[in-house]
C-alpha cells in the first residue's frame, strides 16, 4: 500500500520508518495466501477486524479473507470503481458502506464468472466456505453485508457474534451491566466456537487458544506503548505510517508475526528518538488524527500535510489497544480464554468512562482526544468524514464541538471524502482545506496562545 | 378514412412532435425553453402545417416529457417509459432494452411484447446525461458538437474519477494543463458517461438487442463508448430524438382502438389548441 | 376528555396529524410527562408502565433541514436528521426525556448528539441486540431489566409486574384496533385510502394508548357506515420500506391513480402485526415480540434450512401480505444512507419479482422537494402495470 499504481503519475508515498514500508508486500503475500488456501482446500473465512475472533480462528487454522482490506486495498490502486459500479447494478445504494459495495460488486462478479473478474487487484478475493461478522454497535454493515452477499453464494453460511459494549449513561455506572454483558459475549464466542468445528470438521484447542490470547495480550500492551513513544519531539512516526502498520493491528492479531513486527518498529523508534531524527526535519505543527477512516486512494495527502510543515504524531483511528496493565482489573487472573477475550473487548471500550465522569458535560470519546492531546503536545486536530460509513464518522462534528466546549479552543479542520469512492474526492479542494489549515495553525502559533 | 395521432414530448432540453397514422407524416424538433404551454402549441401547429392538417382532424394528442402536464390539448399524459418503449418497439422491433440519454437525464427500459416490464431513471444527477458533457465541453473550450468526433481520434482515453459535473470539470481542466492531450480527455469523458449509465441500466440485467435513443444516440463517441463497455453494438434508430414522440402517437392510437373494441367511449380534452393560445 | 375539541375519529386524527404534539402539549399541562422515542423498537409498554405518555418522535417533510447540520453530519439517515432538525426548532419543547433503542448507526451512533444537544432531564439508550439466538434474548431481557430500574428511578417510584401486564394488554388491544382496521383495506375498492390510514397511524403516534385505541374505533365504525369510497383506480399497491412518518408519499402514489392497500411499513404493518404475549415476567413476553416476532432489517435472523427457506423466513410476511390483500405491484421506498434496508434492497425485490409480482425500487431523500421527482417514476410503474 506504498504505491499508487496509475499511469499517468508515478507519486511513490513517503514512509518515514523502515517497518511501515514492509507493509505492502506483507499484505500482498497475505491474499495471494489466500487465493492459494483455496486451491489447497484450506478453510477460508471471511472475517471483519476487531470481532474479538482473530485468536479462534488462528487457533483453528483457519484462513482469514479480510475483506474490509481487500476493498482498501482496491481503493488505494484506484480500482474500485468497477466493482462499486458492479454493485450498484445489483441494486445496491451508492450511499452504503463503500467496503461493502466493493465487495459484493466483486463477489457478484467472481460468482457470474466462476472464476476471479478480470486482473482482480492481487490475485483476487477468494471464494470463503464459511462467513464471519458480527452485531452491535460496530456497525451495520457488519450484520448486513454478508447475508446479502449469501445471495450470491447461498451456499456459504454465516455467522454473526453479537459483540455489544456498555453505553455511557449519567444515571448509572457501567460497572452495573458489565456482567451480562461479558455473559452474553461468552455465549456469542462459544457459538461461534461450535459453528467453526462443524463447518470445518476441527476441534477446538482450548490450550493452544490460551496461548494465543495471552500472545494477544502481550502485543496490546507492546503496541500500546510504540505508540506512546511517538510522544516524542520531534516524533519519529506519523498517522501516514500508522495507516500501515494498522495491518499487524487489525489483520494479523494473535500472531508471533505481528509482535515481531511492532519489536522491531518499537526499536526503529527507538533508534530514531535517539538520534533525534523526526518524520520531518523542520517540525512546524503537531497535529492529531481525531477520527475517521482515511481516504485509501489519497494517503499521499499526509506526505502534502508534512510538506508543510505538519507533523501526525497520533490517531485514533486503527488504534484499537489499550495497555491491560492499566485496565482496573486484572485480567490475567481470567484463565479462561472465552471470559478473557469478552473481559479484554468490555474494557477496552468503557475505558475512558471514568475519567468523563470526572468532567462536568464531557464524554467518554472527548476524554480520549484530550489525553491524547495533552500528551502528545497537539496544536490542532484533524477529522475525515467518509460519507458512506456512518458507523465511525457520526458524532465528529459533535465530538469536535463539545472539545472545545469541555475543554479548549483548538484549531480543527474537517476533510470530506470517502474511504473506497474515489468520485467523491476533489484533490484541489482538499489541497485548498489543508492549506487554509495551516494558515490558521500558524496565525494561533504566532499569537503564542 | 384515415385517422390521424399525433404525440408531443417536451422535454427538459428538447420539445418534438409528431403527427402518423401508419406512419410518421410529420415531425418537429425545437429548443425548450420555460414557457412550456407556448412552445407545446407551436410545435403543434408547426406539425399541422407540415403535414396539412386542421387540428381538428387529429383523432387523439398525448404528451409525454418533463413537461408533459404543460400541454392542455392533449387528452391524456403518460410518461416517457410508456412512450419510449413503445416508440422503439414500432421502430426497432428486435429491441429488448433501451437506453435514452437526454439533456438532462437518462433512463434504460426493459422491453417485453413490445411494453415496458421494467425501467430505471436517472434524473438526480447530471453524471451520465448530455449536461455532463456541456458542462465539460465548455470548461474545456471544445464546441459541444465537436466532442463525439474528436473523442474518436484518441489514443489512450484518461480516466476520470469524478462523477460530479462540477469536480469533473476541475479535473479535466488540471489535466489538460498538465499536458494530457485533448481527445484523450474527452474519450474519457465519454467513458464516464457509459460507465454511469452503463452501471445504471445493469440494474434491469441487460438483453440484447440494445437501442439507444435520445441526444446522446447522435454523439457518435458515446455510442462507441457504449458499445465498448457492452461488447456488442447498439441498434440506433434513425431520428433518435423522436421516439418518445413516436410512442405517443401510438399508444394513442392503441388507446382509441381499445375504445372501440369494447365499445366504450373515449375520454378527450375539452380544451382545444386554439383556446390554449388565448390564455398564453 | 379531549374529543370535544379535537372531534372523533377521522376528524380527531387530522387534527393530531396537522398539529402534532398538541395533545402531548395538552397533557404537560394538565402534569404528565412526556417521554420522547425513535423507532418503534422503544418498548412503549414499559414507559406507559411508568406512568409516562410516550410520544414518538416524527420529522417534517416540509422543513428543510438547516439546524441539525451544526451538530450532525449530513451522511445521517435523512429522516433522523429531520427528527433532530425540528427537535432543535422547539416543535416538541414538552419533552422531559428522550428513549433510543439501538436500531441502526443513524440512530445509535447520534444517541449521544441527542443527548448533549437537547438537554432533558432523562435520556435512555436500550442496547437491543442484533441477533435472535437464546443468548441475544437473554442479554436484551437484561438491557429491559436495566431500562425499568433506569426509569423507575426517574418516576421515583417502582414499575410493578402488574402495571406492566395491563400496559401490555392495553397495547395489544391497540395493535388489533389496527389490524381490524386494515381489514377494511381488503375490500374491492378499498372502505379506507392509504392517505387516510397513514394519517391515523401517524397520529396515533402522538397520543396515549387509551386515546388511540378509542380513536381508532371511532375510525373503524365511522368508514364502516360511510360505505366506501366511490373513485375507480387501476392498481392496488403495497409500500414497502423503513419508517414512513408524513402521508406525502402515499397520497403521491393514491394521486396517481392507484390504491394504497397493503404495507410493510412502520408506523404500519410491521409495527401492528405482532402481540407481547402475556407472561408471568412481562419483561419475557416484551422481549421475545420485539426481538423475534417483528421482522425488520435492523435485526438478523440466522438462518435455519436453506436458502430459499431463509428467504421465506425473512420475508414471507410480505407475500402472503399481498395474497391475502390481492396487491398488484409493490413500491420498495427506501431512504437514501439507510443501512439496514438498503443492504436487503436486491434480496427483497428479487424475492417479491420471483412470486410473480413487480416492484418499483425507489431511493428517496425524506423532504418534499425530492418526493415531487418520484411522480414520473410512479406513474410509469403503474401504467407499465396497466399493460399487463
Amino acid at each position: 500500500m506504498t504505491e499508487e499504481k496509475k499511469p499517468e503519475e508515478r507519486k511513490k508515498r513517503k514512509t518515514a520508518t523502515e517497518a511501515a514500508s514492509k507493509i505492502g508486500p506483507i499484505v500482498k503475500a497475505t491474499i495471494g495466501g489466500t487465493v492459494r488456501a483455496r486451491e489447497e482446500g484450506k478453510p477460508i473465512a471471511y472475517s471483519f477486524i476487531c470481532c474479538c475472533y482473530d485468536e479462534i480462528i488462528r487457533t483453528m487454522d483457519i484462513v482469514p479473507v479480510w475483506t474490509e482490506n481487500y476493498a482498501g486495498v482496491c481503493g488505494a490502486k484506484r480500482d474500485a470503481q468497477r466493482f462499486l459500479e458492479r454493485a450498484e447494478a445489483e441494486n445496491f445504494s451508492r450511499s452504503l458502506c463503500t467496503y461493502a459495495l466493493c465487495g459484493l460488486g466483486f463477489d457478484a462478479w467472481r460468482e457470474e464468472l466462476g472464476e476471479m473478474p478480470p486482473e482482480s487487484p492481487w490475485g483476487g478475493q477468494a471464494r470463503p466456505d464459511m462467513m464471519l461478522g458480527s452485531g452491535q454497535i460496530l456497525c451495520d454493515p457488519r450484520n448486513k453485508w454478508f447475508q446479502a452477499a449469501q445471495r450470491y453464494m447461498p451456499d456459504v453460511p454465516v455467522y454473526d457474534v453479537g459483540l455489544p459494549w456498555p453505553p455511557y449513561e449519567d444515571d448509572y455506572d457501567y460497572r452495573e451491566v458489565q456482567g451480562y454483558y461479558v455473559k452474553y459475549i461468552v455465549e456469542e464466542l462459544k457459538g461461534l466456537v461450535q459453528f467453526l468445528e462443524k463447518h470445518t470438521g476441527r476441534k477446538m484447542d482450548w490450550d493452544r487458544l490460551s496461548e494465543l490470547v495471552d500472545l494477544a495480550d502481550r502485543t496490546w500492551n507492546l503496541i500500546w506503548e510504540t505508540y506512546e513513544l511517538r510522544r516524542a519531539v520531534p516524533t519519529p512516526m506519523g498517522t501516514g505510517d500508522a495507516m500501515n502498520t494498522m495491518v499487524p493491528i487489525v489483520f494479523m492479531m494473535g500472531t508471533q508475526e505481528a509482535y515481531d513486527f511492532f519489536k522491531e518498529l518499537n526499536d526503529e523508534l527507538k533508534h530514531k528518538i535517539a538520534n533525534k531524527e523526526g518524520v520531518i526535519p523542520d517540525e512546524k505543527y503537531r497535529l492529531i488524527w481525531g477520527g475517521g477512516l482515511p481516504s485509501w486512494f489519497a494517503l499521499t495527502d499526509f506526505n502534502y500535510f508534512n510538506s508543510k510543515g505538519a507533523v501526525f504524531p497520533v490517531e485514533t483511528t486503527y488504534r484499537m489497544v489499550e495497555a491491560i496493565y492499566n485496565f482496573d482489573i486484572d485480567l490475567s487472573k481470567i484463565t479462561d480464554p472465552l471470559e478473557h477475550i469478552a473481559w479484554r473487548w468490555v474494557k477496552f471500550w468503557t475505558y475512558w468512562y471514568d475519567r468523563a465522569k470526572k468532567r462536568p458535560g464531557s464524554h467518554p470519546d472527548v476524554e480520549r482526544l484530550i489525553q491524547y492531546i495533552e500528551d502528545y503536545k497537539i496544536d490542532g486536530i484533524v477529522m475525515h468524514e467518509a460519507f458512506s460509513c456512518r458507523s465511525w464518522h457520526v458524532g465528529l462534528i459533535w465530538q469536535l464541538n463539545l472539545l472545545k466546549k469541555v475543554y479548549r479552543d483548538i484549531p480543527s479542520l474537517i476533510l470530506e471524502s470517502d474511504i473506497v469512492d474515489i468520485s467523491s474526492y476533489n484533490e484541489a479542494d482538499t489541497k485548498a482545506r489543508i492549506d487554509a489549515f495551516i494558515d490558521t495553525l500558524e496565525a494561533v502559533k504566532s499569537k503564542g496562545r | 378514412m384515415s385517422q390521424y395521432f399525433a404525440g408531443i414530448d417536451l422535454g427538459s432540453t428538447m420539445t418534438k412532435a409528431v403527427i402518423m397514422n401508419q406512419t410518421v407524416l410529420a415531425s418537429v424538433i425545437g429548443p425548450t425553453g420555460p414557457e412550456h404551454r407556448k412552445l407545446a402549441n407551436q410545435v403543434m401547429e408547426e406539425a399541422l402545417v407540415k403535414a396539412n392538417l386542421p387540428f381538428a382532424d387529429i383523432t387523439y394528442v398525448v404528451a409525454t416529457g418533463y413537461g408533459r402536464i404543460n400541454v392542455p390539448f392533449a387528452d391524456k399524459q403518460i410518461t416517457e417509459i410508456s412512450c419510449h418503449a413503445r416508440g422503439v418497439s414500432y421502430l426497432l422491433p428486435e429491441a429488448r432494452t433501451v437506453i435514452d440519454i437526454g439533456g438532462q437525464d437518462s433512463k434504460g427500459i426493459k422491453l417485453k411484447d413490445g411494453r415496458a416490464v421494467d425501467f430505471v431513471m436517472n434524473d438526480k444527477c447530471a453524471a451520465g446525461t448530455g449536461r455532463f458533457l456541456e458542462v465539460t465541453a465548455e470548461g474545456l473550450g471544445v464546441k459541444l458538437e465537436d466532442m463525439g468526433k474528436l473523442s474518436l481520434t484518441a489514443k489512450n482515453a484518461v480516466r476520470i474519477s469524478n462523477t460530479c459535473t462540477v469536480f469533473a470539470t476541475q479535473e479535466v481542466v488540471a489535466k489538460l494543463a498538465e499536458g494530457a492531450p485533448l481527445p484523450d480527455i474527452i474519450a474519457g469523458l465519454h467513458e464516464a458517461i457509459a460507465a454511469r449509465v452503463y452501471s445504471m441500466v445493469g440494474r434491469l440485467k441487460i438483453e440484447r438487442e440494445v437501442a439507444l435513443t435520445g441526444g446522446g444516440a447522435k454523439n457518435i463517441g458515446l455510442v462507441k463508448a457504449l458499445e465498448t463497455r457492452l461488447g456488442y453494438p447498439v441498434l440506433v434508430p434513425p431520428e433518435p430524438l423522436l421516439t418518445g414522440a413516436i410512442g405517443a402517437a401510438l399508444l394513442g392510437k392503441d388507446i382509441v382502438r381499445e375504445a372501440v373494441e369494447k365499445g366504450e367511449a373515449l375520454l378527450r380534452s375539452e380544451r382545444r389548441l386554439t383556446e390554449a393560445t388565448f390564455f398564453t | 376528555m379531549p374529543e370535544e375539541a379535537a372531534g372523533r375519529g377521522l376528524a380527531a386524527a387530522d387534527r393530531y396529524y396537522q398539529d402534532y404534539g398538541s395533545r402531548a402539549r395538552e397533557l404537560k399541562r394538565q402534569g404528565k410527562k412526556i417521554l420522547g422515542y425513535l423507532c418503534a423498537f422503544v418498548p412503549v409498554e414499559i414507559i406507559t408502565a411508568a406512568g409516562f405518555v410516550p410520544f414518538r418522535i416524527k420529522g417534517d417533510v416540509n422543513e428543510p433541514i438547516t439546524k441539525a447540520d451544526t451538530e450532525m453530519e449530513t451522511i445521517v439517515c435523512p429522516l433522523v436528521r429531520s427528527c433532530f432538525d425540528i427537535s432543535l426548532k422547539g416543535n416538541y419543547e414538552f419533552l422531559d426525556g428522550i428513549v433510543i433503542p439501538h436500531a441502526c448507526d443513524s440512530i445509535c451512533r447520534t444517541y449521544d448528539v441527542w443527548k448533549y444537544s437537547l438537554h432533558l432531564p432523562y435520556s435512555h439508550f436500550i442496547n437491543m441486540p442484533h441477533g435472535t439466538g437464546k443468548p441475544s434474548l437473554d442479554f436484551y431481557q437484561a438491557v429491559l431489566g436495566t431500562f425499568r430500574t433506569s426509569l423507575s428511578r426517574f418516576a421515583g417510584r417502582e414499575i410493578s409486574d402488574r402495571e406492566l401486564t395491563q400496559a401490555i394488554k392495553l397495547y395489544n388491544q391497540n395493535r388489533a384496533k389496527v389490524r381490524e382496521l386494515y381489514g377494511l383495506r381488503k375490500a374491492s375498492p378499498p372502505l379506507i385510502s392509504g392517505t387516510e390510514v397513514a394519517r391515523v397511524l401517524i397520529a396515533a403516534m402522538s397520543i396515549p394508548v387509551e386515546e388511540s385505541i378509542k380513536m381508532l374505533g371511532d375510525v373503524i365504525e365511522e368508514v364502516r357506515q360511510r360505505g366506501g369510497v366511490p373513485a375507480r383506480k387501476s392498481a392496488r399497491i403495497m409500500v414497502v420500506g423503513a419508517q414512513v412518518d408524513s402521508v406525502a408519499f402515499i397520497e403521491l402514489i393514491e394521486n396517481s391513480g392507484a390504491w394504497v392497500v397493503a404495507d410493510d411499513l412502520c408506523p404500519g404493518a410491521r409495527e401492528f402485526f405482532s402481540d407481547v404475549t402475556v407472561t408471568a415476567d412481562p419483561i419475557e413476553g416484551i422481549a421475545e415480540r420485539y426481538l423475534r416476532k417483528v421482522k425488520c432489517g435492523r435485526t438478523y435472523r440466522e438462518m435455519k434450512g436453506n436458502y430459499e427457506e431463509y428467504l421465506e423466513d425473512r420475508f414471507g410476511h410480505m407475500s402472503r401480505m399481498i395474497e391475502d390483500f390481492k396487491v398488484d405491484g409493490v413500491v420498495l421506498y427506501i431512504y437514501k444512507y439507510c443501512d439496514p434496508f438498503g443492504f436487503e434492497v436486491p434480496q427483497i425485490k428479487s424475492y417479491i419479482e420471483s412470486k410473480g409480482t413487480p416492484v418499483l425500487y425507489l431511493e428517496d431523500e425524506y423532504s418534499m422537494s425530492t418526493i415531487g421527482r418520484l411522480r414520473t417514476r410512479i406513474q410509469a410503474f403503474l401504467e407499465l402495470l396497466g399493460s399487463k
